[in-house]
């Protein structure tokens, strides 16, 4: 049973303001600094100048697609912990590809977010896999495919897929024709943001109103009637899971193909975890996600202004996250499912 | 609404006092009251001693073995961990002295239910109760067997145990009760010494009026419809074997039987949530094991299970969702409403609102949606698997009218139900199921209520 | 010959080494779930065993003090998920993968507070080859332990009482969420000793990411232990001995990554082995309302 809509939204909304600002605050004075000061710096991070709302938009962007996969995963009662996995095997094909393949910009860029889609979707096929066959914990399996992915991607990178005029641990710089045009000069913001905004309402139309979303949330609100009125639970898990992986591999893609024009096994500062918060305080809706991607985008960018400018580490950020996590963990977020 | 309002009572040693009324009539709220589980609101309870209570589902933990069960919480100490020994030989002595003898090492989940009801009630008498509550304690018992229950029941009450009997089973107030209280939507109606009073007039009380009486089944030829031969199945503790059978279009086959006898691998296997061994076909055709319940919805097969809250429901969401559930990729997308609202119509579901959530609905409105919804398109076969469950009495007949007249309009209808009274007053057939096995058959004109007790308790 | 001996020696050596942080947070793992209650933040109470004793050896001098704050630390982040998990009705796995998230963040700006550099802290007195053997020692005196208290004693019955029906617990007269609360604290001080040895044992300093996922091994470990203490002591040995593995044939020349990878390639390939086969307590993972 998720946290229900309406008056509890509001309310929850109001306890991640007062942690942030609460434990923020309290975080400042340790590290010495007036919160005023530390918040001041967030904020003009994340507000100050055109390209600074332009990177507050990318950290929106770079959420929003785990985000997303993470909440259609819950709505089909899995739990995705294991969407940075996904996420970076995504970029990684995408990296690899787009700097082997020469296409004209038409055809490549698509490629490579397809590529990254793929990636990240047989990712989160394989602990979809073992839940529908074997009935496997998919918690567990997310959690170990993390790790897994990123000592891949390591190994594949600076190893047998390793490409020439690489760097350590990364791949060469994308062809001008496979990367995603600026949205914003002198930013990092691309193309990548509308197409996620576009995402989430695709999203949102395939939930509420379509029998394939009936199906998925029948599977996640009453897993015992939704079988035995014939929906197959195994098959749901496992297109779910995909799913879920998909867009968290599209993220990794859009990373590579628009920000950084390259793979990079640190793309991510751990993008797959923080979108657990955005996908909880958006209550698991596509498009209240998209509001609770730029609160935790603000937080993104405005942190490492505020470690640049107040000298406040950007831990604070990551801590306050995880306090939001548990804040809004909520009455059953999924259903009681019969597994181990 | 108050589930209970404003109710005296009164228990006197030595006494078996009968409290009596319809599903959600607040009987099995008030037993929570008097022992002390939930506190009243207003108003107080007092006891000249410990109270036990034997619930109607039975609060044993499956996995533990019955000494842990019975002791728990007052387990035998040596030093800082249990003496096992004692606790084991405790036990002992205790269904020795009370005639409800029990393995003390058996883990529990592995008894039949009559022995794990000796188990829940040892459990209370180890308290040496001076107030004994019994919530529905026969409702796992076979006809047989009720009479030797309530023998021991009033060994208790000789040694000047209070003893009060939940239950909705006017023969058995009549026969053992002393005292009977009669509750209706809360409140104390009645009140009568037992030799004062009849099952007539408690069953009026009960309901506030006459009971209305079910639909006709109306004069009809019979086809074959469903043919099982050497039947099997097993879904967790409940297993059904070698059944050979019939159901034909047109008549509704009652499966009477104590509960875990069968019947949920029965009903089960049917919905295609397991799979059988043996021959199943319907309309000739036959049924695969491994179809699983989309296979059956589209052969026409729908069940009404017993747990609708878990099995049937979604709970959170709204009542339109919830009607199309089992048919949402038959009817467009686009006319899930119309459906809901001929559903709420047609089957008198209150409110009568689209966007009411289905959680907050009555037990009796909850269980229309679900009937109403297996009822809808004209099914071939319907399994109705205890459908006026938990259920106050106007739902429970609206629902047993429309088994009935589904099955005057051709359909086939299997009527898997713990209520005796029900089978009789809706089946046309009737066949027993004992130890997972049938064990007689019995048409209408042939029902013989002590040669179905018997078989049903296991004796041939 | 000798040189075999010594080999498998050494990988046994290793093994044991590797498994003790194991052993400790599957017990606390298994604590926890037997009263009811999934850990999901078992990474988490390690990273705070760790970091917190750490801090308190350097800062007294005196590893076994900062052990012990080790312990206190676990335990009062197990109290937190405990609190959510009892008295709130949360989800505990959404709460402990928060708490991870948050324990992480938490050492990485402690770090930082304290010593003044990212990263890592500095090194501090740590246990020698006498501490380092006790606390392998103890930690399989502690599945023994636990063992005993989960079947023998009474509070031991209460506490699977409750992680399989609380309200039939309830029922008899037990308080299931104290129980649970309880059984949940006392997990994460054991749990934590893990993260204690780690730092303090193992090594002498606390660095960003050490625990490096044991937290989640060992709730495999605490699965296909069967929820049992020496179960799960069996399951992380069985984890640890293919982290020893995974020093070894590094040294084979074999690409690291892969290697690094065992482990976790062994529990994802149990996981489909085992799943199924083995049933949790009843209500585990299932928050106990009180209607």
């Amino acid at each position: 049973m998720r946290t229900l809509l309406g008056g509890r939204t509001a309310r929850d909304l109001m306890v991640v303001v007062v942690l942030v600002f609460g434990v923020g605050s309290i975080a400042m004075l340790l590290a010495h600094v007036s919160p005023l000061d530390g918040f001041g710096a967030l904020f003009d991070g994340a507000f100050g100048t055109r390209e600074e709302v332009a990177e507050t938009l990318v950290q929106t962007t770079n959420l929003l697609f785990p985000a997303l996969g993470i909440a259609i995963a819950f709505r089909a009662g899995l739990f995705n912990i294991g969407a940075e996995g996904q996420l970076v095997l995504g970029g990684f094909a995408a990296g690899w590809l787009g700097a082997q393949v020469p296409l004209p910009a038409v055809l490549a860029v698509p490629m490579v977010l397809i590529a990254g889609t793929l990636a990240g979707g047989a990712w989160g096929a394989i602990p979809g896999f073992l839940r529908a066959r074997y009935g496997a914990n998919e918690v567990i399996a997310t959690l170990m495919l993390n790790v897994i992915a990123v000592l891949l991607a390591t190994y594949l990178v600076n190893g047998p897929l390793a490409l020439p005029g690489s760097g350590a641990s990364e791949t060469p710089t994308l062809p001008h024709a496979a990367q995603l045009g600026d949205l914003v000069a002198n930013s990092r913001l691309t193309w990548a943001f509308p197409i996620a905004l576009v995402l989430a309402f695709a999203l949102r139309w395939l939930l509420q109103r379509t029998v394939f979303g009936y199906e998925l949330r029948a599977a996640g609100d009453a897993p015992e009637a939704a079988k035995r009125a014939g929906i197959d639970l195994g098959r749901t898990a496992l297109i779910a899971m995909t799913l879920s992986g998909a867009m968290a591999g599209l993220g990794g893609a859009t990373i590579v193909a628009g920000e950084l024009h390259r793979f990079n096994t640190g793309l991510s500062p751990g993008y797959g975890f923080i979108a657990i918060a955005v996908a909880l305080v958006g209550n698991l809706d596509p498009l209240w996600i998209i509001v609770a991607a730029f609160a935790f985008g603000v937080l993104q960018s405005g942190g490492i202004a505020m470690q640049a400018e107040a000298g406040v580490p950007r831990d604070v950020v990551s801590l306050v996250t995880g306090l939001v996590i548990i804040a809004l963990a909520g009455r059953r977020v999924v259903a009681t499912r019969r597994t181990t | 609404m108050q589930a209970v309002d404003g109710v005296d009572l009164e228990l006197f040693p030595g006494e078996i006092h009968a409290l009596v009324g319809e599903n959600g009539a607040g009987k099995s709220t008030l037993a929570a009251i008097a022992y002390g589980a939930v506190r009243p609101d207003e108003g107080t309870v007092t006891a000249a001693g410990v109270v036990g209570l034997v619930h109607q589902h039975f609060k044993l933990i499956e996995r533990l073995r019955v000494w842990e069960n019975v002791l728990l919480n007052r387990e035998p100490r040596r030093g800082l961990t249990i003496d096992t020994g004692a606790a084991r030989e405790r036990v002992r002595a205790l269904g020795e002295a009370y005639g409800l003898r029990v393995d003390p090492d058996a883990v529990v989940e592995t008894l039949p239910v009559g022995i794990k009801q000796r188990v829940e009630l040892l459990r209370e008498l180890d308290r040496e109760p001076a107030v004994l509550l019994l919530d529905e304690p026969t409702a796992s018992l076979a006809p047989g067997e009720i009479a030797s229950f309530f023998a021991t029941v009033a060994g208790l009450a000789a040694r000047g145990t209070a003893i009060l009997v939940v239950t909705h089973k006017l023969a058995e107030v009549i026969a053992y009760s002393a005292r009977v209280t009669v509750m209706r939507a809360g409140a104390v109606v009645a009140r009568h010494r037992t030799s004062d009073t009849s099952a007539d007039q408690i069953a009026r009380e009960m309901v506030g009026g006459e009971v209305p009486a079910v639909a006709a089944r109306a004069d009809r030829p019979v086809e074959p419809l469903l043919e099982a031969r050497g039947f099997s199945a097993v879904s967790g503790t409940s297993e059904l074997i070698d059944a050979t059978f019939t159901v034909g279009a047109g008549e509704i086959v009652g499966i009477a039987g104590i509960e875990g006898n069968g019947q949920s691998a029965l009903a089960d296997a049917l919905a295609g949530v397991i799979a059988f061994t043996g021959a199943l076909s319907l309309a000739g055709t036959p049924l695969r094991p491994d179809e699983g319940p989309a296979g059956r919805l589209q052969r026409g097969v729908r069940v009404i299970p017993q747990d609708r809250r878990r099995e049937a429901l979604v709970l959170d969401w709204n009542v339109r969702d919830n009607a199309v559930l089992g048919r949402q990729r038959v009817i467009p997308f686009a006319r899930y409403g119309e459906t809901a609202r001929e559903l709420i119509a047609r089957f008198d579901v209150r409110p009568p609102n689209l966007d009411a959530i289905v959680g907050m609905l009555s037990g009796g409105n909850q269980q229309k949606i679900v009937v109403g919804r297996a009822l809808a398109g004209a099914p071939a076969l319907i399994v109705a698997y205890q459908p006026t469950r938990g259920i106050d009495i106007g739902a429970a007949i609206l629902v047993q009218s429309r088994l009935i007249e589904a099955r005057n309009a051709g359909a086939g209808v299997l009527l898997i139900s713990f209520e005796l009274d029900e089978i009789f007053a809706c089946a046309d057939r009737v066949l027993v199921l004992a130890q997972g096995r049938i064990a007689g058959e019995f048409t209408h004109e042939t029902i013989d209520r002590g040669r179905i007790g018997s078989l049903m308790a296991g004796r041939t | 010959m000798s040189a075999l001996v010594a080999g498998i020696l050494a990988v046994l050596t290793l093994t044991l080494i590797k498994a003790t942080p194991l052993i400790y947070a599957a017990l606390g793992g298994v604590l926890s779930e037997r009263s009811g209650v999934v850990n999901i933040g078992l990474e988490g109470i390690l990273i705070a065993g760790a970091f917190t004793s750490v801090v308190v050896s350097g800062a007294t001098g005196s590893p076994v003090v900062g052990a012990l704050c080790g312990i206190v630390a676990g335990a009062l982040l197990a109290a937190i998920l405990a609190y959510g998990a009892t008295r709130l009705g949360v989800d505990q796995i959404v709460a402990g993968t928060g708490l991870n998230i948050a324990a992480l963040a938490a050492a990485a700006f402690g770090i930082v507070l304290v010593y003044h550099q990212p990263g890592a802290t500095h090194e501090v007195p740590a246990f020698g080859r006498a501490g380092e053997t006790t606390l392998i020692v103890l930690a399989f005196a502690m599945a023994v332990l636990l063992h005993v208290i989960l079947n023998r004693t009474p509070w031991g019955l209460h506490v699977r009482a409750c992680g399989e029906d609380p309200g039939a617990a309830e029922a008899a007269g037990i308080d299931a969420l104290r129980t649970r609360f309880t059984a949940v604290v006392i997990g994460g001080a054991i749990a934590s000793l893990g993260g204690v040895y780690l730092a303090l044992a193992e090594l002498d300093l606390y660095s960003d990411g050490m625990t490096a996922g044991r937290g989640f091994i060992a709730l495999a470990a605490v699965i296909f232990g069967r929820w049992t203490p020496l179960g799960a002591t069996g399951a992380a040995l069985f984890f640890g001995f293919f982290s020893a593995l995974q020093f070894s044939l590094q040294r084979a020349g074999i690409a690291s990554e892969l290697m690094q990878a065992l482990p976790y390639l062994a529990a994802v390939v149990a996981l489909a082995g085992f799943a199924g086969r083995v049933r949790a307590p009843a209500s585990d993972g299932v928050p106990y309302v009180r209607t």
